[in-house]
């Protein structure tokens, strides 16, 4: 007879200590796991509510905290929504982490351009954290944000924050300016004309909503970034997160197994990897 | 608004649209250029006004927009430093597309389009650099407003 030693669909139980709003659509939930539980930023987990569903995430916390965990969560339907009513104190389910996150090892020595978009800026943060830790190796992290309205830009005190590290610069805009706004008022890639960033060392990472991810890797190719040197982040439809179910598979790839972040060379072929 | 012509070959040297000129032709987009700067509110054009000077911000921010019926100001964006802004100076009907409005204390090299386009037209490698820079900055701003309205269509 066969012996299971482990079941790989069965969640691992995070105590909800804390939830953050962020926008009237994103809340962060700061969860206790059970036990210590580890990632590589641009992993992505299953987030689960009994009897609810699941939903897969990419942890927006530092990779080497391992004691604690943030998801960012926004409001897109049945599962998030019953999310967005839990308090504290409530127990939620985690799975994984899946899939390949960044290869940050291969960043050293280099420039690294963000380019981020709404919620994207959730796993961006995980990554800004990671970067952060190994910022004597880097030469220079710059990262371009834009949202909707002031009021839906998430993490507002980040921006400060990583403006005041040395060899960190953060932008931010906005599509549409509200009373009080001063910064920059446009989409996305308007932020990359003004970074000085020296392409032949330099990589570019782009994670957001699928419009701003085409139009903005369409600009870094423009601005002389090379296949190879981009970064995406593509968070497609995963719902097992082992390959098997083919929700996500994209071309020749299960983005659950193979990604969620791959470089632009590896999917340029791939049809419709916009959608 | 005021003027101050105290500009010199190292400043235009910081200007990421003026990388790629040559030292000579440098000096002579300098013979055309003016400092201007700007308060807070000031309105450098208004939209469908005769433009006569290709402009790039030097320091500061400005807004860009477009007027709807009873002088309803829509703001569709910012212009950052080192940034080209009033193009449709170089290109008949020299007409502004646009409003541009200082939001914060603003200084802008204005380059007189006249002599501009001569030097243009007398010089083909000027010319040529001239355009393919103007072209992109019009190729931003189209593909930015696709963005826009993509945003807009799909969410």
């Amino acid at each position: 007879m066969m012996v299971y030693d482990k079941n790989i669909y069965k969640p691992l139980k995070a105590k909800l200590i804390e939830v953050i709003e962020e926008s009237p659509l994103i809340k962060t939930f700061v969860l206790i796991p059970e036990h210590e539980f580890s990632f590589k930023t641009g992993q992505f987990i299953e987030l689960s509510v009994d009897g609810i569903g699941e939903a897969p995430f990419t942890p927006s916390s530092s990779p080497q905290i391992t004691d604690r965990l943030e998801v960012t969560v926004m409001k897109t339907g049945y599962v998030t929504e019953y999310m967005h009513n839990l308090k504290p104190g409530a127990y939620m389910g985690i799975r994984g982490p899946y899939g390949r996150g960044y290869p940050v090892e291969s960043f050293f020595g280099k420039e690294v351009l963000i380019l981020g978009g709404g919620c994207g800026l959730a796993p961006i943060r995980s990554l800004l954290y990671a970067l952060e830790h190994i910022k004597d190796n880097l030469e220079k992290v710059i990262l371009c944000y834009g949202s909707k309205t002031p009021s839906d830009c998430i993490y507002k005190p980040l921006f400060a924050r990583l403006n005041s590290i040395e060899k960190f610069e953060a932008y931010r805009t906005v599509d549409k300016a509200e009373e009080g706004w001063n910064e920059s008022v446009g989409v996305a890639t308007k932020l990359l004309d003004k970074v000085k960033v020296n392409i032949e060392k330099s990589i570019a990472v782009v994670c957001g909503p699928p419009v701003m991810m085409k139009f903005g890797t369409l600009r870094i190719l423009e601005m002389g970034y090379k296949d190879e040197q981009i970064y995406l982040s593509m968070e497609k439809n995963m719902s097992c997160g082992l390959g098997k179910c083919g929700h996500c598979m994209m071309g020749e790839y299960f983005v659950c197994k193979d990604g969620p972040v791959f470089t632009y060379d590896e999917l340029k072929n791939t049809p419709d990897i916009w959608k | 608004m005021s003027e101050n012509t105290k500009l010199t070959i190292e400043d235009l040297k910081k200007i990421r649209f003026l990388e790629g000129y040559t030292e000579e032709q440098l000096k002579i987009i300098l013979q055309m250029c003016t400092m201007k700067e700007f308060k807070v509110k000031d309105i450098l054009f208004e939209q469908y006004d005769e433009l006569k000077d290709v402009a790039i911000l030097l320091e500061g921010t400005l807004s860009l927009g477009i007027s709807l019926a009873h002088e309803k100001r829509i703001h569709l964006g910012t212009i950052d430093e080192g940034q080209l802004f009033s193009w449709s100076a170089v290109f008949s009907p020299y007409i502004s597309t646009a409003w541009v409005m200082a939001i914060t204390p603003a200084k802008v090299i204005s380059i007189d389009a006249r002599k501009l386009n001569k030097e243009i037209e007398k010089d083909c490698d000027f010319g040529f650099k001239t355009m393919a820079k103007i072209a992109q900055t019009i190729s931003h701003r189209l593909s930015d407003t696709r963005f826009q309205l993509m945003n807009q269509l799909i969410l």
